[in-house]
C-alpha cells in the first residue's frame, strides 16, 4: 500500500541514476515485463530492474511494467524497498511477470509519525505500530479496541456498553486528570478515534516517547496516536464489501452468586434481623405469597402475606394519575427472580461496509459507506451508526502539486444512557443484585393488564429499583449525533528538495439528546414523583490549521531532512438544555418540553445542561531535523513552541525540545558477516512534552456566577419565588501553566534469522508540574480552588514486543506476536494526600499519596476475625468490635485500632499487561487467535458491600453468607457478614475484604477463515472472497469473583475531572466486557 | 508522493512553485493574536459586579447559604443544614438518627453515639465548609462595596450592605462556634490572593462575633423592605445570644429586654408569641415570633435547591405520608419529657432511685412492637400540649395527613415516633413542597427554620435572670412561654372526620393536655433548680429544632466560661441508659465523654489544609 510513497529522498536519486544509465545501453531484444507483489498480486510501482553485472536497468511504471533490452542469459536483479531482492534469469522473449516476496516488514515499513512518515529502520524514537492487517481481524465497534493487546505500552480498557469508547493510556497513568492520548486522524487533532470505521483505517502508529511525540508539544504529553485512512490506488476501480453479523451472549449462570429467597429467609432469622423477619411471618425458610403496598399499609406485611388472601388481591388498585391512591399487590417470586438475565439478553451486532476505490496517475478516490448496528445485551441499549467517507487526492504539474481531502461524516444514534447503567451503584446493572430476588418483575396485574412493574414496597424489601423497569423506561431515551471530520490539504514541491504543505483539518459536531423520567410508583423511596423530560442540544468544534515546509536531501553518505511548521488550533462549543415535569405522555412521538402540563416546571437544566465550552486557542511553531550518516548513525531533534490561551498572559508560551539518536549496529562492517542478523539497532531519546488537558479556561481569574440552587434566596419570604444572587464560583490563579512530561527512552530493535523481530524499550517518564486543584482550607469559602502546578508522577517501565514468523512446507505459515508492558508508577509529589470516594458506602477507599502508586486502595488490613470474647478483649480492635468482627491491623502499633491505622491495601496498577496474537494459514484456511491479559492488578469489589454484607441494605445476598457465616455453628467464625452486631465496624470502613486479585487472561477472539480460489471467483466476477467465523471472549481466566475483572473508570467520578484517571479498578457494577460473541463475516472484492 | 519523472520538468516549474510556496508561507506567517485571548466564557468577572446590582446580588448570595446548603456543595447536605438536626438533636437526647441501623453510616451513627467520632466525619466537614462559604460570601460583599465607583453604593446604601454582610458573617461564625467553639475567624482580609488562608483557632471568637453584630445593630434599620432581611432587632437578639454563649449575662440582659419591649420583625410586626405551630407551617412563616429565619422556598425553578435541604431525610419512613426516609426520629426521652405532674408542670427532677429525670422512669405509653393492624389507644396521661406539635405518635392527628400510624410509619422500628415540626400540610403540598433535587418526592419543604424565634429571646432572658439572681423575673418569663402552651386554641385537636383529615378539626383536644404555670417555685427552690426548669422549658419548647445539644453545652460552661464538671455528660449518659431499655444498635455503645464530646472534632481535611495552623479540639 505504501509502494508509491516510498519513492522519495535518496531512493529517488538512486532510481534516477538507474534511469539515466538505462538510456546509454545498446538496444538488444526489447522485452516488456511486469513486477507484482507476491502477497497481493498488485503491481509494484518504481521497482528497480538491473541486469546483473552491468549498470543497465529500468524502473517499473505506474502499472508495474518495465521495458528493457535483454539478451538470453542475462540475469535480472529486481529490487524494491520492502521486498526481498530477487534474481531472475532471462530465458526467452515473451511476457514476463516477476513476483517479489515482501521482505522483513518491520524494518522497511513506512511509519506515519508526527506530521511526517519515516521508514522504520530510520526511526530513533519509540513508535509502536499496530499491524492493521492483523488488528482488523477484530470486528470492533469502537476503533480504540484495535489497540488492545496489540502495542506494547498501550493500555486499553474497553467498555461493554454499545457505543461507549474505551479508556486508553500510554505508558502508565501519568497525571491526576486527563490521560487520554492525542489522536491525530489524517492530520486532525482530537481526543478520540472511536468513530472511525475500522475498515477505513490504513495505519495506526503510537508515539510513545518524547523523540517521537514532542513535536506535538503541549498536546503530546499523554502520547500520540496517529491514524491514517486508506486512499484509492491508481488502476482499476475496486469495489469491496466487508461485513459481519454476530450474536452477543450475556454472561451465564448465577452472575452475582446470589442465594434463593428461601435461603435468604433462613439467613434473616440466623442473623436475628427482627425487621427483616417481618417479611417471613411463617418463620425461617418460609416465604410469603403476597405482599402489598398502598396508602394505608405501605411497606407492611401482615399475616395476609403468608397465603393467598383474596381480600388483598381484590383490593388491587393502580392509579397512574395519582400514585397516592395506589394499592399494589405483588405475588412474590418464591423461586427467585434472576434480575441479571431479566435485563441481559442475546443481542445482534452487525456491520456492513462497502468501499469503492481507484484512480489514475493524477487522482485517486476512495468512498466507503458503513452501517453499524450494535444492540446491547443490556436491553434497550444500542448503537447505530451510518458513516460515509470520501478520500480524494489530485496532482498537477507532473505530481509536483498535490491536493485533496480526507473526510467523513456520520450520523449516530444510541440511547444515550448507556454510561449511566454501569459502574454506578444506582445503575440498572447494580440493581440486578440490589433488588431482592423475591420481588417479581411485575405486580399481580402486570404491565399488560393495566398494572405495572413491581418493586420493593417497604423496608424489609429494601430500597432498590426494578432494573427491568429502569431499562424499559430508558427505551424512550435517544441521543442523536451528526459529526463531520476531515482535512483538506495542498502541497507543492519546489527547489528540488523542498515541499510546502498547507492543511486545514477539523471536526464539527451537533448533538441532540432527550431522556425521560417516569413516575416510579413501584419504588419505595420515590413513589409519587411526577414524570419528567429533559432535552438538550449542543454543538462543538475543533480545528487545526497547519502550514509546513519540509526538506530532504542526500549528499553522499549524508542523509538530511528537516521540517518546520506553524499551526493554530481552536476549540469551542455550546449547549442548551431544558427540563420539565408532568407530561400526559412520554411517547417520543409526542413529547417535547412544551408538552408539559405544568409549564412552571420548565427550567433550563443546570450543571452540565446549559453551558459554554471554554473556548481554547493554541498557536504553535515547530521543527524537526534528522540526519543519518551511512544509514548507520542516526540523530534527530525536534522543538516546538506552543502558546495556549487558557493560561494567563506571561504563562502561555512553552518550549518543548527533544533529541534522539540511533545506531544501526548491524550496518557496521564488523557485523557484515553475521548473515543471521538482519537488524540490530540501539536507540535513545530524551525530551519534553506537555499536557494542557487538565485546566479550564477560567482558572486564572476570579469568576462569579448565579444559579437557583447555589446563590438564589427567597429573601422576600415568598414560598415560591427567589431573588437572584451572585457568588464567587472560582478563585483565580494567574501563575498556572502546563504540565511537563520529561521522557527518557532507550530501545533495541533486533531482527534475526529472517524470522524473529524483537523490540525492547526502557523508559522513564517524569510528569512534573501536574495540575491539581489546590487544597485550600474552607476559610477560602466555597469558590473552587484554582489548579496549581504541584504534582509529580513517575512512570518507569519496559515494553517488549516480539514476532516470530515462519512456514512449514509451502502450505503452512504461521506467526506469533507477543508484547508485554510493565511499568512502575509512583506519585513523587502531591500537595497533600488525597482520598477519593469519601461519599461511598465504605467511605474513602482510594488514596493518592506521595510515594504510593496512582489509585492505591486504602483501608484497614484484615488480620482475622474475633473468634470469641477472650480474643476480642485481648486484641487491639476498632471501638465497637464484637465477636465476629474483623480484626484490623494496628498499623501504628499504638495498641488501639483507629482510623490512623488505615493503610494501603491494594494496587490497581498491574505488574504487567500482555497480548499474544497467533496467526496461521494452511492452504486457503487461515486461523487467528488473540489473547490479552493483565497480571498483578488488584480490583476493589465494591459490589460485595451490597451482596456480601448482610446488613447493608436488603437486597440480593451471596450464598456465602449462609453457608460460610459467623452465625453457623461450625467452630470457626469465618465470615462476619451475617452478624448484626459486628456490622458497623466490620463492613462499613473500607478494608481488605473488598480487595481481590484482578489478574486475568482473556481470549479476545479466535477466528477461522477461508479464502476462495481466485480462479473460481472469476466466474462470479470477484477478485477476492474471504469468509470467517469468529468467537470473541471465548474464555476469561481469572480469580476475580465479580463478572469481569477488566474495569473502566466509574461514572461515580467522571464528573470529578480532577480525579478522572487516578482511580480505576473499582467495580461498582460494570457492564461486562467479556461477553461471548459469535460472528460470521465476509470480505469480498470485485 | 514524489513520482519518478519529476526532475525533467522541475526547473520550469520552479517559479510557479515558489509563488505557491510563498503564499503558503505568507499564510503561515499570519499572526493570530486573538487565538490566545484568554477571556473565559460564560462567567462573571469581579469587575462586572462593581455596581449596585452586583452588590445586591452578592448580598443575596450571602443570604442564600442560611439554609445551610448550596447546589453542588461537597459532602452531605444532611450534615450542613441550618436546623443542625444532626449535631443539635441526634447528637443530644432529642432524636435518633432513624432509618436502618447502618443507613448514613458510619458518619451519622458516630454523631449519635459519640463513639468513634472522628475528624474525618463527612458531616462535620460539610457543616464547616458551608459555614465558611457563608462567611466568605459575606466578605465578598464587604470587599465589593468600595470597588463600586458609580456612586450607587455611596453612603448609607453601602453601609447598609456592609452591615447586613457583617450580620450574616456573625451568623455563620456563630454556627461554627456552637459546634466547634475554637474556630478561625475569617474577615474580609482573608483571601486566596493575600495568601493568608491558614487562619489559626487559638480559642473562642465570641468577641469578634459580638463586634460584627454590634456593628450591624448600629447601622441596620428597624424595618426592612423584605421579610428575610436582617434588621436592627435581629442583630440585637444575635448580639445578646453571643453574650449569652459568652456567659456575659449582664450584657445580654438589657438587649433582650429591649427586644422584648420594643422589638419588631423586619416587616414591622411587634414581636409576639403566636400559636405554637405557626412557627412550623410554611403558610404562616415570618410571623411576629420570627426574629430571624432561614427562608425556604419551593417550586421556584430550582428543583428543590432552596428548601430545607438539610432535612430532606427527616420525614416518616412509611405510611400515608410519603415513602422516604425515616430519619431524625424523636427519642423516647424527648417524648417522655412532655409528661406533666398534677399541676401541669414538667417532671425534670432527677429521681434518685433511677438516676433518670422522673419523666424518664417509665416510657410514655407508645405502640412500640404493636403491629400495624392491631388496636392501640394513645396514652390518656396528662401531657404538655407541645408534644403533639413536636412528635408524631400513633393515633394523634398528624397535621392533615390523618392519624399518625406510629411505628409502622418509622423505618428502623426502634421507636414509634416521627418528626413533625419540619413536615408540610398535605393540602398545601403543591405550594409548600418540592422534589428535592428531583430525587425524593415531596421531601423538600418551604417551612422556614427560625434561627431565633421570640420564645428564644424570652427564655434567654429567663436564663440571664437566673444567672443574675432575678429568679422571680425568670419564672415570669418562663410562664410567658408556658402560657402560650397552655392556651387550648393552640393545641392539636381531633379531626371532624377521621377519614377526611383535611376536612378540619373539632375543638376537642387530641390528648389529655395540661400545661400549668409556675407559681413561685423558682424562688423557693433556688437558682440551680430554676436553671433546670429553664433548661427543661427549652427542651420542651425547642424539641426537634436542633438546639438541645447547644443548650446543654452552654449550660455545661464549656463554650465560653469555665469547663463544666460533666453536666452535659451526665444528662446524655443517663439518656443512653434510659433509652437503651429498648435495644438500640446505635445507642447501645453510646458514651459521652466529659471534656471532649461537648465540642465536635475539627474536620481533619481542614487541619491538613491549614498546614498546622489549626489545632484539634481537646480529646480528638
Amino acid at each position: 500500500m505504501f509502494k508509491s510513497l516510498l519513492l522519495k529522498g535518496r531512493t529517488l536519486c538512486l532510481l534516477l541514476c538507474c534511469m539515466v544509465s538505462s538510456l546509454v545501453v545498446t538496444a538488444q531484444t526489447k522485452q516488456t515485463g511486469k513486477v507484482i507483489g507476491s502477497d497481493d498480486k498488485l503491481p509494484i510501482v518504481g521497482a528497480s530492474i538491473r541486469i546483473k553485472g552491468t549498470n543497465t536497468g529500468a524502473v517499473t511504471d505506474i502499472d508495474g511494467n518495465f521495458t528493457l533490452s535483454l539478451s538470453p542469459g542475462n540475469v535480472l536483479v529486481v529490487s524494491y524497498i520492502g521486498f526481498q531482492t530477487k534474481e531472475v534469469p532471462f530465458k526467452a522473449a515473451g511476457p514476463l511477470t516477476i513476483e517479489l516476496e515482501p521482505s522483513n516488514k518491520t524494518l522497511n515499513e513506512v511509519v506515519v509519525t508526527g506530521y511526517q512518515t519515516q521508514v522504520k529502520k530510520d526511526i530513533t524514537g519509540a513508535v509502536g505500530v499496530v499491524d492493521v492487517t492483523d488488528a482488523k481481524k477484530l470486528p470492533v465497534t469502537s476503533s480504540e479496541q484495535l489497540l488492545q493487546g496489540q502495542v506494547s505500552g498501550v493500555t486499553v480498557i474497553n467498555q461493554g456498553a454499545p457505543g461507549s469508547g474505551s479508556t486508553v493510556f500510554i505508558r502508565g497513568v501519568s497525571n491526576f486528570g486527563n490521560t487520554t492520548p492525542l489522536y491525530v486522524i489524517d492530520g486532525v487533532q482530537g481526543n478520540n478515534m472511536s468513530s472511525v470505521n475500522p475498515t477505513d483505517i490504513e495505519s495506526i502508529s503510537v508515539l510513545k516517547d518524547a523523540g517521537s511525540a514532542a513535536i506535538y508539544g503541549v498536546a503530546g504529553g499523554n502520547g500520540v496516536i496517529v491514524i491514517t485512512t486508506k486512499k484509492g490506488k491508481p488502476g482499476k476501480t475496486v469495489i469491496s464489501y466487508d461485513g459481519y453479523v454476530g450474536d452477543q451472549t450475556p454472561l451465564s449462570g448465577n452472575v452475582w452468586h446470589l442465594m434463593t429467597p428461601a435461603q435468604q429467609s433462613t439467613l434473616t432469622f440466623e442473623a436475628g434481623d427482627t425487621g427483616g423477619e417481618t417479611l417471613y411471618p411463617g418463620g425461617a425458610g418460609t416465604l410469603p405469597t403476597y405482599g402489598y403496598h398502598g396508602t394505608t399499609a405501605y411497606g407492611t406485611f401482615g399475616s395476609a402475606g403468608v397465603t393467598n388472601d383474596p381480600g388483598i388481591v381484590g383490593g388491587y388498585h393502580f392509579d397512574a394519575a395519582n400514585p397516592n391512591n395506589d394499592f399494589l399487590v405483588q405475588k412474590f417470586n418464591q423461586a427467585g427472580n434472576d434480575w441479571f438475565h431479566d435485563i441481559f439478553k442475546n443481542a445482534l451486532q452487525q456491520s456492513h461496509t462497502v468501499t469503492a476505490s481507484g484512480g489514475t496517475d493524477h487522482s485517486t478516490f476512495l468512498y466507503s459507506l458503513q452501517y453499524l448496528d450494535q444492540q446491547g445485551t443490556l436491553i434497550e441499549t444500542f448503537e447505530k451508526r451510518y458513516q460515509l467517507r470520501v478520500n480524494n487526492t489530485y496532482s498537477l504539474f507532473n505530481n509536483h502539486f498535490r491536493f485533496g481531502e480526507n473526510g467523513y461524516v456520520y450520523y449516530r444514534e444510541n440511547n444515550g444512557g448507556s454510561a449511566y447503567n454501569q459502574q454506578y451503584e444506582g445503575g440498572s446493572i447494580s440493581m440486578t443484585y440490589r433488588e431482592m430476588p423475591i420481588i417479581p418483575t411485575y405486580d399481580v396485574s402486570g404491565v399488560n393488564y393495566g398494572g405495572g412493574y413491581d418493586g420493593p414496597s417497604g423496608e424489609p424489601l429494601g430500597n432498590a429499583s426494578n432494573p427491568v423497569a429502569m431499562q424499559q423506561r430508558s427505551a424512550n431515551n435517544l441521543n442523536r449525533t451528526w459529526n463531520m471530520q476531515g482535512t483538506v490539504f495542498a502541497e507543492v514541491d519546489f527547489l528540488k528538495y523542498f515541499t510546502a504543505r498547507t492543511a486545514f483539518g477539523g471536526n464539527a459536531q451537533n448533538n441532540f439528546y432527550y431522556f425521560s423520567g417516569f413516575n416510579t410508583y413501584e419504588n419505595y423511596e420515590s413513589h409519587t414523583s411526577p414524570n419528567s423530560y429533559d432535552e438538550a442540544s449542543n454543538y462543538s468544534f475543533n480545528y487545526n490549521y497547519t502550514n509546513s515546509i519540509s526538506y530532504k536531501q542526500t549528499i553522499g553518505k549524508h542523509a538530511i531532512s528537516a521540517f518546520a511548521g506553524y499551526e493554530i488550533k481552536q476549540t469551542g462549543g455550546q449547549q442548551v438544555g431544558g427540563y420539565a415535569t408532568n407530561f400526559v405522555s412520554l411517547d417520543p412521538a409526542y413529547v417535547s418540553l412544551a408538552a408539559t402540563t405544568n409549564p412552571a416546571s420548565i427550567s433550563l437544566t443546570g450543571g452540565n445542561g446549559t453551558f459554554l465550552y471554554q473556548p481554547t486557542g493554541t498557536e504553535s511553531y515547530f521543527a524537526r531535523a534528522d540526519y543519518a550518516y551511512a544509514d548507520k548513525y542516526l540523530i534527530g531533534a525536534t522543538i516546538r513552541r506552543d502558546g495556549y490561551s487558557e493560561f494567563y498572559p506571561g504563562h502561555q508560551w512553552g518550549t518543548f525540545p527533544s533529541v534522539s539518536v540511533g545506531w544501526r549496529i548491524s550496518q557496521e562492517d564488523f557485523m557484515k558477516g553475521a548473515s543471521w542478523l538482519q537488524e540490530l539497532k540501539l536507540r535513545g531519546s530524551y525530551g519534553e512534552s506537555g499536557n494542557n488537558a487538565n485546566i479550564g479556561g477560567a482558572n486564572s481569574v476570579n469568576t462569579y456566577s448565579s444559579s437557583f440552587g447555589a446563590t438564589d434566596y427567597p429573601i422576600s419570604g415568598s414560598l415560591n419565588t427567589v431573588a437572584s444572587g451572585f457568588a464567587q464560583s472560582t478563585i483565580g490563579n494567574p501563575k498556572v501553566s502546563w504540565e511537563t512530561d520529561k521522557i527518557f527512552n532507550v530501545g533495541l530493535d533486533v531482527s534475526v534469522f529472517n524470522h524473529l523481530d524483537f523490540t525492547a524499550e526502557y523508559y522513564r517518564k517524569q510528569s512534573d508540574n501536574l495540575l491539581f486543584a489546590q487544597q485550600i482550607p474552607s476559610t477560602a469559602g466555597a469558590a473552587s480552588a484554582p489548579f496549581v502546578n504541584i504534582g509529580q508522577v513517575n512512570n518507569n517501565g519496559v515494553d517488549f514486543s516480539a514476532t516470530y514468523h515462519d512456514q512449514i512446507g509451502s502450505d503452512f505459515r504461521y506467526s506469533v506476536t507477543a508484547n508485554l508492558s510493565a511499568y512502575k508508577n509512583v506519585i513523587a509529589a502531591i500537595n497533600q494526600t488525597q482520598y477519593l470516594f469519601s461519599g461511598s458506602r465504605v467511605t474513602q477507599f482510594v488514596e493518592l499519596k506521595q510515594g504510593m502508586p496512582m489509585g492505591e486502595f486504602y483501608g484497614y488490613k484484615i488480620l482475622g476475625i474475633n473468634q470469641n470474647t477472650a480474643q476480642l478483649n485481648s486484641t487491639p480492635n476498632l471501638s465497637g468490635s464484637a465477636v465476629g468482627s474483623y480484626i484490623y491491623q494496628d498499623t501504628n502499633h499504638d495498641g488501639v485500632v483507629t482510623p490512623q491505622d488505615e493503610t494501603a491495601i491494594g494496587n490497581p496498577n498491574p505488574d504487567f499487561v500482555y497480548g499474544v496474537n497467533l496467526n496461521a494459514s494452511y492452504k486457503r484456511f487461515d486461523f487467528t487467535m488473540v489473547l490479552y491479559g493483565s497480571q498483578g492488578n488488584k480490583d476493589y469489589n465494591y459490589i460485595k458491600w451490597w451482596t456480601d454484607v448482610y446488613n447493608s441494605f436488603p437486597g440480593g445476598k451471596q450464598l456465602n453468607l449462609l453457608t460460610n457465616s459467623a452465625t453457623v455453628v461450625n467452630g470457626q467464625v469465618t465470615n462476619p457478614g451475617a452478624t448484626q452486631e459486628a456490622l458497623s465496624v466490620s463492613n462499613n470502613p473500607s478494608n481488605s475484604f473488598y480487595i481481590e486479585n484482578g489478574s486475568f487472561l482473556k481470549c479476545r477472539l479466535a477466528q477461522i477463515g477461508y479464502t476462495f480460489d481466485p480462479n473460481w471467483l472469476k466466474a462470479i466476477g470477484a477478485s477476492k472472497l474471504h469468509v470467517y467465523v469468529q468467537g470473541t471472549n471465548l474464555f476469561t481466566i481469572t480469580k476475580y469473583t465479580g463478572p469481569d475483572p477488566e474495569l473502566v473508570p466509574s461514572i461515580q467520578n467522571t464528573g470529578n475531572t480532577g480525579n478522572q484517571s487516578s482511580s480505576f479498578g473499582v467495580d461498582w457494577g460494570a457492564y461486562p466486557t467479556n461477553q461471548r460473541t459469535y460472528i460470521l463475516g465476509v470480505n469480498v472484492s470485485f | 508522493m514524489i513520482n519518478k519523472k519529476t526532475n525533467f520538468v522541475m526547473k520550469k516549474l520552479n517559479y510557479k512553485i515558489l509563488a505557491l510556496g510563498s503564499i503558503i508561507l505568507f499564510t503561515a506567517g499570519y499572526s493570530c493574536k486573538k487565538i490566545l485571548n484568554s477571556t473565559p466564557a460564560g462567567v462573571l468577572a469581579g469587575s462586572t459586579l462593581a455596581n449596585k446590582a452586583g452588590v445586591d446580588g452578592l448580598l443575596i448570595g450571602a443570604y442564600s447559604l442560611l439554609d445551610g446548603y448550596y447546589q453542588g456543595q461537597p459532602g452531605t447536605n444532611y450534615g450542613s443544614g441550618i436546623s443542625n438536626w444532626t449535631y443539635g438533636g441526634v447528637g443530644a437526647d432529642d432524636a435518633y438518627k432513624g432509618s436502618t441501623t447502618t443507613d448514613q453510616g458510619p458518619d451519622l451513627p458516630e454523631i449519635e453515639s459519640h463513639v468513634n467520632m472522628n475528624s474525618n466525619n463527612i458531616y462535620i466537614e460539610s457543616k464547616w465548609q458551608v459555614s465558611y462559604a457563608g462567611v466568605q460570601r459575606a466578605n465578598n460583599v464587604i470587599q465589593e462595596v468600595p470597588l463600586v465607583t458609580d456612586g450607587s453604593e455611596a453612603g448609607a446604601v453601602g453601609q447598609n450592605a456592609i452591615a447586613e454582610a457583617r450580620f450574616l458573617r456573625g451568623v455563620y461564625h456563630f454556627e461554627l462556634a456552637k459546634i466547634w467553639r475554637n474556630v478561625p475567624y475569617v474577615d474580609e482580609t482573608i483571601t486566596y490572593a493575600a495568601g493568608n488562608l491558614n487562619v489559626p483557632n487559638p480559642g473562642p471568637i465570641w468577641d469578634k462575633i459580638e463586634a460584627d453584630f454590634a456593628f450591624a445593630m448600629t447601622v441596620l434599620p428597624k424595618t426592612q423592605s423584605m421579610a428575610g432581611r436582617a434588621n436592627y432587632y435581629a442583630a440585637e437578639a444575635f448580639l445578646a445570644k453571643a453574650y449569652l454563649y459568652d456567659h456575659k449575662y449582664a450584657q445580654a440582659l438589657p438587649l433582650l429586654t429591649d427586644c422584648i419591649n420594643n422589638g419588631v420583625t423586619a416587616s414591622g410586626a411587634k414581636y409576639a408569641l403566636e400559636p405554637f405551630n405557626n412557627n412550623f407551617n410554611a403558610a404562616t412563616k415570618n410571623g411576629p415570633e420570627s426574629v430571624f429565619a432561614a427562608q425556604m422556598s419551593v417550586n421556584d425553578g430550582s428543583n428543590g435547591q432552596n428548601d430545607d435541604a438539610g432535612d430532606v431525610l427527616n420525614f416518616p419512613g412509611g405510611g400515608t405520608y410519603t415513602s422516604c426516609c425515616g430519619f431524625n426520629v424523636p427519642s423516647y426521652n424527648l417524648a417522655n419529657s412532655y409528661k406533666v405532674d398534677a399541676n401541669g408542670l414538667p417532671m425534670f427532677a432527677i429521681d434518685p432511685a433511677t438516676g433518670f429525670p422522673t419523666y424518664n422512669d417509665v416510657n410514655l405509653i407508645n405502640d412500640h412492637g404493636i403491629a400495624a393492624g392491631a388496636a392501640f389507644t394513645p396514652t390518656t396521661e396528662a401531657i404538655d400540649s407541645r408534644l403533639d406539635w413536636t412528635v408524631g405518635r400513633r393515633g394523634i392527628p398528624y397535621l392533615d395527613w390523618g392519624l399518625c400510624g406510629g411505628e409502622p410509619w418509622t423505618r428502623g422500628d426502634l421507636v414509634p415516633y416521627t418528626p413533625k415540626k419540619n413536615v408540610f400540610y398535605e393540602a398545601a403540598a403543591a405550594s409548600t413542597t418540592d422534589n428535592y433535587g428531583t430525587w425524593a418526592t415531596n421531601q423538600g419543604s418551604a417551612n422556614n427554620y427560625n434561627i431565633i424565634r421570640f420564645a428564644d429571646v424570652i427564655l434567654w432572658r429567663a436564663e440571664c435572670e437566673v444567672q443574675t439572681g432575678a429568679l422571680a423575673a425568670a419564672e415570669a418569663d418562663v410562664n410567658l412561654v408556658r402560657a402560650r402552651a397552655a392556651d387550648p386554641t393552640g393545641w392539636v385537636h381531633t379531626y371532624i372526620d377521621v377519614t377526611k383529615p383535611q376536612g378540619g378539626y373539632t375543638n376537642t383536644p387530641a390528648a389529655n393536655y395540661h400545661v400549668g404555670l409556675y407559681s413561685g417555685q423558682f424562688t423557693a427552690n433556688g437558682a440551680a433548680w430554676a436553671m433546670a426548669a429553664v433548661m427543661c422549658e427549652r427542651q420542651l419548647e425547642f424539641g426537634m429544632e436542633g438546639q438541645r445539644f447547644f443548650d446543654l453545652q452552654r449550660q455545661d460552661g464549656v463554650t465560653g466560661g469555665p469547663l463544666g464538671a460533666g453536666y452535659m455528660a451526665g444528662v446524655l449518659n443517663s439518656y443512653y441508659k434510659a433509652d437503651n431499655r429498648i435495644a438500640n444498635p446505635v445507642l447501645t455503645s453510646a458514651k459521652f465523654v466529659a471534656g471532649r464530646d461537648e465540642l465536635y472534632p475539627i474536620p481533619n481535611p481542614e487541619i491538613q489544609a491549614e498546614n498546622g495552623k489549626l489545632t484539634q479540639n481537646k480529646g480528638y
